[in-house]
Order: C-alpha cells, then structure tokens, then sequence
C-alpha cells in the first residue's frame, strides 16, 4: 500500500507541474513571437504548434487532476437538492460511469494514436510527427478514469459524501 | 465498408455518397463539388446521390478531411497538396513559385497530362489511401500588401503573412520578407491593423475574404498557382462496380475544362469587383515580365532547398520530369 | 437516434455527471447509429477542438487575472470605484456592478469576475446593511457584463464557430450592450436602495480620492492596452491576451513585488486546472458537433424549425429562445459551439449582421446561465459562496426581468451592437 501511495504523490506532482508548465509555456510562446516580431521583425515559425502541443497536453493530462480535486464543471441543482441516501448512491454511481465513459474514450483515443503513428504525418512547421501531439490523450482519459474509481472507492470507504477525492461535500 | 449501397425500388443499387471540400458555396472548390454531384446525379439517373460539403459545415481542419477520407469516412473530397505536405511531402511541389508557365491554360494542360504528376505524384499519394482524380488550377496568386509589391526590394522587412510550411517560408525569406505564419482566422484583423504587411492567395479568395478592404495595394503577380485535387479513397473506388468507376472518370474529365472556366470567370469577375470598389481603393499593379525576371532568379534556387530539405528521391526525381514536361510546354 | 442521443444526454446531465460525460456518452451513442464511422474521429475532433490559436487567449486571459487577484490590482481597481460612487445611494451596489464590468474588461470570464470581486464585495454589502440574497443575485448577475465586455470569452468562442466573423470587431461590438447592463442594474441599484433604506456610506474627501486613484493608475492601464491594442492594430486577441500576462506579471512582480517568481508556477497550476475543466468541454463539444453535422441533423433540424424562408427577426428570435434553453443546461461555451454552425448560415442567409448574431447570440448565453431553474453561473456561486441552491436564487428575479428588457432590445436594436464599430 505503502509503494501505492508514493507512485500516488508523484503523480500528483506530475499532474501539477504538467498544467502548470503548460500554461506558462504557451504565455511564452505567444509573448515571445510579439516580442520577437516587434523587436527583430521576425516571428517564430514554431510558436502556433509549440502551443497547440501545451494546450493538448493541459486539456487531456488535466482530466484525472480536475476530477481528483472536484473541479470538473456539471449541473448539480438535482444532486444539491437531493436528501443524503440518493447523494451517497449518486457520489458512488457517477464516478463509475464516468470512469467507464473515459475508458472507452481512451481506446478511441489508441486507436487515433496508432493510426498517426501508421500515417507517418510529420507536423508543419517544426517537421515533428504528428503523433507526438496524440500520446498524451489516451493517456489522460486512462488517467482520469483510475482517478474516477477512486472518487468512487472514497465514497464506499467513508460514511459522508465526497465530491472527489480531495473535496468534502460541501452542505 | 465505404460508402453507403442499399437496393432501390426497382431492385436498383442506388448511392449515397459524402464529397468534401475545403472552401464554402461560391467559391471554386464548392461550386465544382456542386456541379459533380449533379452531373453524376443525372447521368446515374438519381441512382448516386452526392451531399456535398463546404468547408465549417462539417466541423474539423482541412487535414481531418484528408484522413476522414482515408479512412473511407468520406469517399470525395478536394484536397489541397499544401495541407498534406506533412504526408506527401512531393506535393509541396506545387508550392514552388515561378515553376508553372505564365500561361495560365498552359499551365492547366500540363496539370492534365503531366507523368510527373498524374503518375508519380499520385501513386505516392495512393500509398497513404487517397487517390487523386485530376489537378486543377483554382487561379494564379497574387500578393496583397499595404504598399506597392513590385520588385525583391519592396519585399525588404515585409512581414508577408504564409502557411506554417518552411519551404513557403524559405521561398520569401528569398525576396528578403519576414514571413510571419499566421492562423487564418486571425487574417483579416492582423492585415487591417498592420501585424502582418500581406499575403498571398487567387483573386477570388481575396475579394471573397475582403482582403482587399484592408490592403492598400495588389500586385498581379502570377507568381504561382493555386492548385487543387479532386480525390477519392481508393478501397471505395476500386469495390465499385466497373460502369460506376466509368461514369465518375468521364464526369472527372468533364469537370476539368469546365473548372477552368469557372475559376477564370471567378478571377476575372472578382478582380472587377476589387477595382470598382471606391470605398475600399486598391491600387492593382501587373508585373511585367521583366520585374517577374527579377523574382525568378530568386524564386530557382529554391527548388534546391526542395530537392535537399523536403523530399527524397523520388521526389527529386519527379521535379526532374516534371521541369522537363513544362519545358517541352514553353 | 436524435430522440436516443437527447434523452442520454438529459438524463446524464440532470444526475449531476461532470458535463463532458453527457457529452461523450451522446457520441458513443450517435457511433451505434454510424456504423461505417470510425471511433478513432470522435478524439481526432476532440483534438482539434481545442488546436485553434484563437481560443489561446482563453487560458492567458483567465492566467493573468488569476495573477491581479493573487496580487492588488483588484483590490485596487475596487478602492477606485468605490472612492467616487460609493458614497452615492446604493453606492456599494453599483460598485460592485462597475468594478465587475471593469474587472470583465480584465479577465474574460465570468468565473473568475465572481471569485475576484464577488468575494470581498460581498462582504461589504453586507456590512452595510444588503439582504446576503440581493447581495449574490447581484454578484452573480453583474458578473454575467464580463462575458459581454471585451475580451469576452463568450466571443472568442462564437468568433471560433463563426468562420468569417473577426473577434477584434465582436469584441468592440459587446461593449455597448455590456454598458446598457451596467446602467440598468446602476438604476436599480438605486431604487433597491431607497426602497430598502440603505443607508449612505461616508463620502471620499478629494485627497483621499487622489491617492487612490493614483495606487489604480497602472491596473486601469489592463482595457487601455487591451481594447486599444486590438483597436488600433497593434496585436491580435489571442496576443493582447499574452500582453495582459505579461502586464500582470510586470505590475505585481517588478512594481507592486506582491508576488515572487517561486509563486507563478502555483498560480499557473490554478489557470490550468481552470483551463483543462473547460477545455475538455470545448473537445467534447467539438467531437459532438461534428458527429451530428456527419449524421446531417443540423440541416433538417433547422429545416423543421426554421421553414425554408426565414426574415431575419424570425431566425433571431429562435436563435434567442435556442440559446436560452441550452444555456440554463450547458456551460454557455459548448452551446455557442454546438448551436452557432447550425444556425450561423441560415441566419446570414436570411439578412443578420454576422456581428450582431454574435452579440445576440453571446448575450443570451449569459442570460440563460445566470437564470434558474438551471444555469452554470449559479451553481459556481454556490460553490465559491458555500450557499446553497435555494439561496443563490431568491433575490434574482429583478435582475432576470432586466435582463430579458434588454435582450429584446438587442435584438430589435442592431445600432446598441454595432454603432462602434
Ligand atoms: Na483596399
Ligand atoms: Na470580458
């Protein structure tokens, strides 16, 4: 279990730096290519990919991270109203079928992976093959899915309702 | 499984097929897709029936077209080489400039018999599952610009919006502009307030994207050709019966003079349109042949850096018959 | 199959499931349907939803206001506010509705307009002496400007979908409507009030107004670079929102030093966990988008709604009454998605200023979200406020019946859109 939890923080601090520096790179590439376009009068070629690569990246390996802190956007009037019973059933049955829907979307996602891979497309302006951008989205949903079970494992386990791993409910 | 094949009423097969294209109604690709369908529609007496669709009305990038159609998701569509040059790096060739003849019907001729092409460049494209049907000219490329293009000098500290492609890059770095890729949605904003001095595109596109409203100057340069392909996904292709397969290469063959026209009253009509617009004035210049000399002699050694940096043999091989095919032409 | 794909969703979506499952389940059943499509372009879409350099700007807009609230900038664009009408009848209400618009001038979003401003506003009003339910109704409400003042998320995305439209110019034409929003919740400020007798908060002396306002000269610089950079040409959206990242950063790393360089990658990760929560739902909208575009729905459903021959007041009014509906349920985002390439062209076809749709269009999403019985904005209130459903809604009614005046006087009034432009 011990071995489990260790391989669990890092994890975490993958996720965490992935998004982050994610989101810094993109400033950078887009700042950067103004600046270089203002200052020398030439842009960089690479800026549009380089940030299309990040956001993708952000998009997909940030699934299981928004679902392990509860921040995945939804419509929860029904759920808020609902008395404890129906919460706690509806707390354990929406991760699973979530976890279910992330993993079918992951084989899709393997499936589109392996066929850029088969394609050989390299990518305009930086020449990189085209499945590089790809690799991370079956990742993700595979990532988000284990991260739903185990949204669903802390609500079998402990007697209040959680949101998500890391968040309470909140009424 | 391509395609969709169910028994008509009177035990017929009747089709129903999807053709793609990469522009909206009104401009050329749409309005040759159009015009196929509905020929093939008559001739099969309904028994084929085409949707087409222009570019947005099925989401996605004209590169998830290509491989919606490689899959057989899609059995037609028009493809431009430029957007698979990622796949079929030969079809850049169609990017070098100052390679057709100045002759646009020329030009067209040699798109319709080219070996180089029509073989060589086509069974490579058919490796990757799309098969080209014929290439057509959607017009010559003229540059826009918020001052007069008229020789290399002009073109000094220009920021000149192009495609991401190195090899376009390359080919303007040689008339010593910036090139700045630039997505196109934010085109027409970075031209009106001068982030990018111009672009390059046929006249129709031009004027059909108000280019013209925020550009002060255009050049008729002819500087290329914007060439496209009509494609197919050729599992489809090859499992249809040999009367069908028969019917859409006499209606491919059909459509190519009638492109040709179709894109050449677009042009000429349009550039009228750019003319006569007094709220927006465009100053249009011709080159002349001889400051189109100037470019040239710029615009050759880049084949090198497509001989040495873009493609391999084959591809070298293929420029060679194919600068010898519009020898013969001039 | 679309009664099949609409129940799914519903039902999905009313359990409370994250909003990106309705929309990926309703995929997978449209697969059943499309036998001959293959599975792997549903994430081919999904990529591709998100790869447009245009909607860039959304993860730099909401990274450099998460950059002022960490900092001062709010706090000192609120001190400046308040300084000049706080003193006035209903003057914490109508600051907080004019430091939302100023801080949507920022920040794009409407999220974080409620955490930045609504959180310590909220404590003022009820300090001085505001109902905690007129207080949020407001909050929640006034933050709605921020999706029409630019840069306006909202229009980054319908500027997406709407191919030929440039958000450079959705931008300016949101300022006009955004501006009548503010006057009429000013005015109602102060009726509210009078009626309620609130009483009046002590009135700013010139010196103290000078120096606060000096402290908020460099945060009010953000709508001068902003607007004026896209303005007058001199970058792009998606690089005027690099800019306000990096204005951020010069103002509170370099001048006001509230925050220190180990501290960005943290605000960053809060950005990306922002960014990806509604990113995934830009992907699945996309993904969806393009299967009911393959299966040809849009076209007979608008067909079947629309006739063949609409006026342009007929295609407005059903794009209204469209999005309102889809917006009570749906992130506004996945709507303007999903519903813009449907009704795009039949309205172009029918007369409607592609600008102005996008105004109609933007606005009614706002409204539908902030508007029970369902709507996003709501339920990030209650999140971010810990109230619950019931109380987030009472005091919102007035603000609905505002809000629905000025929607039919956008409509009817292309002028309020485009006199800017
Ligand atoms: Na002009
Ligand atoms: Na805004």
């Amino acid at each position: 279990m011990n071995v489990l939890r260790t391989i669990d923080r890092w994890l975490v601090k993958i996720e965490e730096h992935i998004l982050s520096y994610s989101i810094i790179l993109i400033a950078i590439m887009v700042v950067g290519n103004v600046l270089s376009r203002a200052i020398t009068g030439s842009s960089w070629a690479f800026s549009q990919e380089v940030s299309r690569f990040a956001i993708t990246v952000a998009t997909f390996m940030g699934i299981s991270y928004a679902a392990r802190k509860g921040r995945h956007i939804s419509m929860s009037a029904f759920y808020d109203l609902a008395p404890f019973p129906i919460r706690k059933a509806l707390a354990i049955f929406i991760p699973v079928i979530t976890a279910i829907v992330l993993f079918i979307m992951s084989i899709f996602a393997y499936q589109y992976f392996m066929s850029l891979v088969s394609s050989g497309r390299v990518t305009t302006a930086m020449q990189v093959p085209a499945y590089l951008f790809a690799v991370f989205v079956p990742i993700g949903f595979v990532l988000g899915g284990i991260q739903f079970l185990r949204n669903m494992w802390v609500n079998i386990r402990e007697k209040e309702v959680y949101l998500a791993q890391d968040k309470k409910d909140y009424s | 499984a391509c395609g969709s094949e169910s028994a008509g009423t009177d035990g017929e097969t009747t089709y129903d097929w999807r053709f793609a294209t990469e522009e909206e109604p009104g401009q050329v690709q749409y309005e040759y897709a159009k015009e196929f369908a509905d020929l093939i529609h008559e001739k099969s007496d309904g028994q084929i029936n085409i949707d087409v669709y222009g570019f947005g009305e099925l989401p996605g990038s004209e590169v998830d077209q290509v491989e919606q159609l490689q899959d057989g998701l899609l059995e037609f569509a028009i493809v431009s080489p430029g957007f698979t040059g990622g796949m079929v790096a030969e079809g850049q060739v169609f990017a070098l400039q100052f390679l057709f003849p100045d002759d646009q019907e020329k030009t067209q001729e040699i798109l319709n018999t080219s070996e180089a092409l029509n073989t060589q460049l086509a069974g490579m494209y058919e490796a990757h599952d799309i098969k080209p049907l014929a290439f057509f000219t959607e017009g010559a490329m003229q540059w826009t610009g918020n001052r007069e293009l008229r020789t290399p000098e002009d073109f000094r500290g220009f920021k000149m919006r192009t495609q991401e492609s190195p090899l376009i890059m390359e080919s303007y770095r040689a008339y010593g502009a910036d090139p700045s890729p630039l997505s196109w949605s934010e085109l027409y904003t970075s031209l009106d307030r001068g982030v990018v001095d111009g672009q390059e595109n046929p006249i129709f596109f031009i004027e059909d994207a108000s280019f013209h409203e925020v550009q002060d100057h255009m050049t008729i340069s002819n500087h290329n050709n914007y060439v496209a392909m009509t494609t197919v996904n050729p599992t489809f292709y090859n499992e249809l019966p040999e009367d069908v397969r028969a019917l859409i290469d006499e209606t491919v063959e059909e459509m190519q003079p009638r492109v040709f026209e179709m894109q050449k009253e677009m042009n000429e009509s349009y550039l009228d349109l750019i003319k006569n617009d007094t709220d927006n004035p465009t100053e249009v210049i011709e080159l002349t042949e001889e400051e189109r000399e100037a470019f040239r002699e710029l615009a050759v050694p880049i084949r090198d850096f497509f001989r040495d940096e873009v493609v391999g043999d084959e591809g070298r091989e293929m420029l060679e018959l194919l600068e010898q095919e519009i020898a013969a032409h001039e | 199959m679309i009664a099949t794909m609409l129940i799914v969703m519903i039902v999905l979506l009313v359990m409370g499931f994250p909003m990106m499952v309705p929309m990926m389940a309703a995929s997978i059943v449209l697969l059943f349907f499309l036998p001959n499509v293959n599975s792997m372009f549903v994430v081919q879409q999904m990529m591709e939803g998100i790869s447009s350099y245009v909607l860039l700007a959304v993860p730099l807009f909401i990274f450099a206001a998460d950059i002022m609230s960490t900092g001062k900038t709010s706090q000192r664009l609120l001190d400046f506010v308040g300084a000049f009408i706080g003193h006035l009848r209903g003057g914490y209400a109508i600051t907080t509705a004019a430091a939302c618009t100023l801080f949507g001038s920022i920040s794009g979003s409407t999220q974080a307009t409620v955490v930045a401003i609504g959180t310590p506003m909220r404590k003022r009003l009820l300090s001085v002496g505001y109902k905690d339910s007129s207080a949020i109704a407001l909050i929640i409400n006034a933050s709605d400007i921020a999706l029409l003042i630019p840069p306006s998320i909202g229009m980054i995305i319908y500027g997406l979908a709407a191919p030929s439209v440039s958000v450079g110019d959705l931008f300016i034409a949101g300022i006009g409507p955004g501006l009548l929003i503010f006057f009429m919740f000013a005015i109602y400020s102060y009726i509210h009030a009078k009626i309620y007798n609130i009483p009046l908060a002590e009135k700013y002396s010139w010196k103290k107004r000078r120096q606060v306002t000096v402290k908020a000269l460099l945060p009010l610089g953000f709508p001068v670079i902003i607007v004026g950079g896209i303005y007058f040409g001199i970058f792009s959206p998606t690089e005027a929102a690099g800019i306000s990242v990096l204005y951020a950063l010069i103002l509170e790393l370099v001048i006001f030093r509230t925050i220190k360089l180990p501290d960005i990658p943290r605000i960053a990760l809060s950005t990306g966990l922002v960014t990806s929560a509604v990113f995934i739902l830009v992907a699945a909208g996309q993904a969806f988008s393009w299967l009911i575009s393959y299966a040809r729905i849009p076209r007979a459903l608008t067909e079947s709604v629309l006739g063949t021959d609409p006026t342009a007041l007929q295609v407005l009014i059903i794009v209204a009454i469209f999005f309102f509906i889809g917006c009570m349920f749906i992130d506004p985002i996945v709507v303007i998605l999903i519903l813009t390439p449907i009704f795009y062209p039949v309205a172009i076809a029918a007369g409607v200023d592609p600008i102005h749709l996008g105004v109609v269009i933007v606005f009614q999403a706002a409204l539908g979200s902030a508007t029970p019985p369902f709507g996003v904005d709501i339920f990030t209130a209650s999140a971010v406020f810990n109230k619950s459903y019931l109380d987030v809604i009472k005091g919102t009614p007035p603000y609905i019946i505002m809000l629905l005046i000025a929607s039919v006087l956008i409509i009817l009034f292309e002028e309020i859109s485009l006199f800017l432009l």
